[in-house]
């Protein structure tokens, strides 16, 4: 029994190096080698999962102490499936660095173009930091003003204060000066009309005088 | 604009008005309606200097002004007199600056006389002004800042007296009056701290307090800087914070390279004003000179 899964380890592992031996030499070719690689892999990819179904059969006959073990190996070959699964999708869909290289001009020269590569990003870094730079030196400026003109606000604020304060009194004052002046005409024309009847009762005063003096004569 | 024909109009009024002035010095005339024409003397006068001013004529213009002026405090009426009085201050700043302040101080008295502090503290800032910039007198220049700030504390203008203050402390700490400087920014420094509008600006303030310190003595400095970060948490996040930290720490280590690093980055973000340029400059000279001593 456990020999058995023994035996079939060692065809997975087997049947697993091949699968990737050929998923990494699929992208390179193209055409019926292509094709025929596909083929074969898949038909590999098969057999590996009757592998692992039997395998799983083996570790369910297996007591129950000893499964543990045996489990945790199961579930890692499952894992390492999916992921050739995975790579063999990829692969087939993926381009080659050859096909690549046919079509870009056949620079050869790769190292030389990572370095260019390279030292744009310096370049592109330090540019981007000194824009950083600036944008900082003008966030501290607009703090600066901001700060100037809350300043100028508070004392706007205090002057406007004052300005209503003295004109709350300029208006008590004027109110108080035409009631001043108010009083100063019923005054005046109260004057006036004791005048008026003064001068009345002295020309009554002489009219009687003069009627008298000539009665009298 | 035909200004010499504005001139020859502005003198043959003065001229009309002096006529005027003369008659009415006449026994008849101080009976009747003397008021009337001294009245019209003064319209006359302040006509003629307006004239003056608009020929850029401004020495007769202030003459003029300060004719008008006394002829009003002749009649009693101070506000029009401590009003020209202003007038031919303004003319005169721009041709005989002594003139003119002696025309404000003037106007001054008029003013506090009436009890209307703020305008006289308004023409202490104007004189102080002219020994700024026409005289280059700062100590009496100080002296009228002073007095300014003064009058406007006693009218509760708190901020105006603020700004009069700062310019008092700014001038005494270039004098090297640091012990006046240190008290006044921290006491404004203080006072912004509680005002919402004003308490971005109590950074600098306490900045300028701390340079004030450095320049007389470093443990001073570094007292100061602590009880600011005590007063006022949001200090110690403040650039200028971090800057004098690290000039405390070249100033203690001697190491004037740390020093003018620590500027330089301060400064390459945000400009030192003059001021501040100065300052630094003497704090780095008291290095220097420790350097040298040590030697």
């Amino acid at each position: 029994m456990s020999s058995d899964f023994e035996a079939y380890e060692q065809d997975f592992g087997t049947l697993t190096a091949e699968i990737t031996n050929k998923i990494g030499r699929i992208p390179k070719l193209a055409g019926e080698e292509k094709t025929q690689l596909v083929l074969n892999v898949d038909k590999q990819l098969e057999e590996v999962r009757e592998l692992l179904e039997q395998m799983d059969l083996e570790v369910r006959e297996i007591p129950i102490q000893s499964r543990g073990m045996y489990n945790s190996r199961l579930k890692s070959y499952k894992q390492e499936m999916e992921k050739l699964e995975k790579d063999f999708k990829r692969s087939r869909i993926a381009y080659s660095d050859e096909v690549r290289n046919e079509l870009l001009g056949d620079d050869g020269s790769s190292s030389e173009s990572q370095r260019a590569h390279l030292l744009d990003n310096t370049e592109k870094l330090e540019r981007s930091s000194r824009r950083l730079e600036a944008g900082y030196q003008i966030a501290v400026e607009t703090e600066q003003v901001g700060q100037e003109i809350l300043t100028n606000l508070h004392s706007d604020r205090e002057k406007i204060q004052r300005s209503r304060d003295r004109l709350r009194e300029t208006d008590a004052n004027l109110g108080k000066s035409s009631r001043i002046l108010t009083g100063m005409l019923r005054r005046i024309i109260q004057n006036r009309i004791l005048v008026f009847i003064l001068g009345a009762i002295i020309l009554l005063t002489i009219i009687l005088a003069i009627y008298f003096n000539l009665r009298g004569h | 604009m035909d200004y010499s024909g504005k001139e020859k109009e502005a003198m043959a009024i003065m001229a009309e008005a002096d006529k005027k002035m003369k008659t009415s010095h006449s026994l008849f005339g101080s009976f009747f309606g003397s008021s009337s024409k001294v009245e019209e003397a003064c319209d006359l006068y302040v006509r003629a200097a307006n004239m003056f001013k608009m020929a850029k004529n401004w020495n007769a213009a202030g003459d003029a002004f300060c004719k008008a002026a006394q002829l009003h405090l002749q009649v009693q009426s101070k506000h029009n007199a401590a009003v020209n009085f202003l007038d031919a201050g303004n003319a005169f700043k721009k041709a005989d600056p002594q003139e003119g302040i002696s025309c404000f101080c003037q106007a001054i008295d008029i003013y506090s006389d009436m009890g209307r502090f703020n305008i006289a503290a308004k023409q202490h800032i104007s004189i102080a002004e002219i020994y700024e910039s026409e005289l280059l007198d700062i100590d009496k220049a100080i002296a009228h800042y002073e007095q300014a700030a003064d009058y406007y504390k006693g009218e509760e203008s708190t901020s105006a007296a603020n700004k009069c203050l700062l310019k008092v402390a700014t001038y005494a700490a270039q004098m090297e009056q640091y012990q006046k400087a240190t008290e006044i920014f921290e006491q404004i420094g203080t006072y912004s701290m509680d005002t919402t509008l004003l308490k971005y600006g109590a950074k600098d303030h306490f900045f300028k307090a701390a340079l004030c310190h450095f320049c007389v003595d470093m443990l001073n400095c570094k007292l100061a800087v602590q009880k600011y970060e005590e007063m006022y948490p949001a200090f110690s996040d403040a650039r200028e914070c971090k800057l004098l930290k690290k000039l405390l720490d070249a100033h203690e280590e001697q190491n004037i390279d740390a020093y003018a690093d620590a500027v330089r980055e301060f400064d390459s973000i945000t400009r030192l004003d003059q001021w501040q340029t100065t300052m630094l400059l003497r704090i780095k000279k008291t290095i220097q000179d420790e350097e040298n001593d040590l030697r």
